[in-house]
């Protein structure tokens, strides 16, 4: 949102237009969200059926059948135009670990996580569900590889999200400014855990702790999805309450003087 | 160094690491055979229970916290050894 | 937040009865969210562990053969004693003898050190006895399980650590902080105790 250089000028013509919304562009983010979960959501279930996740050990029938499906198609379709929204909702969050107290080595190592992350954890199953659902001819074996690459990169896609979480739980327990409340740091650390939770899918195909399993599957995503919200309304309240004074895209303090010459030669 | 022999706390580590040491030796003679043993099983889940709730109230202090910290933590106790024991029994 | 207990100078009992009188929440409320929550999601995998070795009493009977029992109790008391020396230098911190303090949590450090060393000499002959998560359900909980409970050790250790320098630094040291990290480290000993019952004593 390019605001800051009409900031100077515009100041001066402020008081018959509208009072700026500066904060347009963390509203704009933060309401990215819930469209983008909501349209994953939607393409990831009842569209696709991909999740909750099919077993690890389906017969290579079933495997062949789903990849060929034509909801499959339509899914990766959606996600192929929609993932660009991903960095989006990130941004929403790091901008208020900006404002914390504590190192900027938490919010980089929060954005490379998250970057990592979404091209393991995102790109990498649409890249293999995509092949499966747009193109024809591959054989059983090859799809089954697919398949099991795909649930593998999305649910056992551990570092990359570890970092980010730790990163994350960290800076809010650290930070001095109060940002955001302490507890959600503590529950960003069992984001952290849920990721640790869910090693083992690597290893057990069948059980409560495969890709599909009680533990690693179902308990984990009760942990991460109430987290998600919790947090989500934590962020609101912290744009909500930020002062318009310490935003990034606030006006600097003009001098008055110059400000009137320049404003009216150039206006 | 009596003081410290004689403190409250050491007197609690010194039950706890006793009892610790009796269940030990009730699941190696009791439980050598490894088959299912229902006496051995509810003995050292009892214990874990006592000992759990020992560490939480005097290491922890909860003994000196609020009804609200006392209730949440005597009640975690009770409910999780209460499905430990059910499922166990309900599963033979 | 919390209500710091002023302790006494004469003896750490006193202290901890000083503490008594004002319904006190040692340290901070968050570090007890987090004890709560972890104590609840602990809890699931205790229940499920349960829950499943119901299913096939068989394997995970004689998958317990195959543990170490005696490194199991040494862990035991290693853990209760290391809890030991953290609530007594938690009670001379209050009371304002920060040397004392000092002293019983380098000890409480050295004995929490310990567990994670015996834990390898634990795992280590297991895995190359080919005993792995992957063996079976059982060994996946016990791993899984184990685990996750050594990573909440090795944390409480870096949190004891930054509880020392704060005893170390010029000036009253922060009571709360200490209470935090002794909090965080009983609750890692607690996890244990559910931990050493199922996965070593019970049949």
């Amino acid at each position: 949102m390019a605001e800051a250089p009409k900031a100077l000028t515009a100041s001066a013509e402020q008081t018959t237009s509208r009072p700026k919304n500066r904060k347009l562009d963390q509203w704009i983010a933060f309401w990215t969200v819930p469209f983008f979960f909501n349209v994953f959501g939607l393409v990831f279930v009842p569209l696709s059926w991909m999740m909750p996740p099919r077993s690890p050990s389906s017969p290579t029938r079933h495997i062949v059948d789903f990849m060929h499906s034509h909801n499959l198609l339509v899914a990766c379709v959606i996600l192929t135009l929609a993932y660009g929204l991903a960095p989006v909702s990130n941004a929403c969050y790091l901008m208020q670990v900006k404002r914390m107290s504590v190192s900027p080595a938490f919010r980089y190592s929060m954005m490379i996580g998250a970057i990592t992350g979404a091209i393991v954890g995102m790109l990498f199953p649409m890249f293999c569900f995509g092949l499966g659902a747009f193109r024809a001819g591959y054989s059983p074996s090859v799809l089954t590889m697919l398949y099991d690459f795909g649930y593998l990169a999305f649910i056992g896609s551990l570092g990359c999200f570890c970092v980010m979480w730790m990163a994350f739980g960290l800076a809010i327990i650290l930070d001095e400014n109060k940002i955001l409340p302490k507890w959600l740091g503590y529950y960003t650390i069992w984001q952290y855990v849920t990721e640790l939770m869910a090693a083992p899918v690597w290893i057990a195909k069948s059980g409560p702790f495969a890709w599909n399993g009680l533990m690693t599957f179902w308990f984990a995503m009760t942990l991460y999805v109430s987290w998600q919200f919790i947090v989500y309304l934590c962020i609101y309240g912290a744009i909500k309450s930020q002062p318009e004074a310490e935003l990034d895209n606030a006006p600097l303090e003009p001098h008055p003087a110059a400000l009137e010459t320049t404003s009216r030669t150039t206006a | 160094m009596t003081s410290l022999i004689r403190n409250p706390l050491t007197i609690v580590w010194a039950l706890l690491t006793t009892v610790t040491i009796a269940s030990s030796w009730i699941a190696l003679e009791g439980g050598a055979s490894h088959r299912i043993n229902t006496t051995v099983t509810t003995a050292v889940l009892l214990i874990a229970a006592v000992k759990a709730h020992l560490v939480i109230r005097h290491f922890m202090e909860v003994r000196h916290a609020p009804v609200w910290l006392k209730a949440t933590t005597s009640g975690w106790v009770l409910a999780l050894f209460a499905l430990l024991l059910g499922f166990y029994f309900a599963s033979l | 937040m919390t209500d710091v207990a002023e302790g006494s100078a004469t003896g750490v009992d006193q202290s901890q009865r000083a503490a008594g009188a004002r319904g006190h929440v040692p340290g901070e409320s968050s570090m007890w969210f987090f004890v709560i929550g972890d104590f609840l999601i602990f809890g699931v995998y205790f229940v499920g562990y349960m829950y499943f070795r119901g299913q096939n009493h068989e394997l995970f009977l004689s998958s317990q053969a195959r543990l170490n029992l005696d490194i199991g109790a040494i862990n035991t008391v290693v853990l209760l004693t290391s809890s030991l020396f953290v609530a007594l230098g938690t009670a001379a911190a209050r009371a304002g003898n920060t040397a004392d303090a000092l002293r019983r949590f380098w000890t409480a450090l050295a004995f929490g050190a310990a567990f994670p060393l015996l834990k390898m000499f634990e795992w280590i002959p297991e895995i190359s006895a080919g005993l792995t998560p992957g063996t079976n359900l059982f060994f996946m909980y016990y791993y899984v399980m184990t685990g996750i409970h050594l990573c909440h050790v090795l944390l409480g250790l870096v949190i004891m650590c930054f509880v020392i320098r704060n005893l170390k630094a010029p000036g009253t040291p922060k009571i709360s902080f200490v209470e935090t990290g002794a909090t965080y480290w009983h609750m890692v000993d607690v996890l244990w105790l559910v931990l050493f019952a199922l996965l070593y004593l019970m049949r």
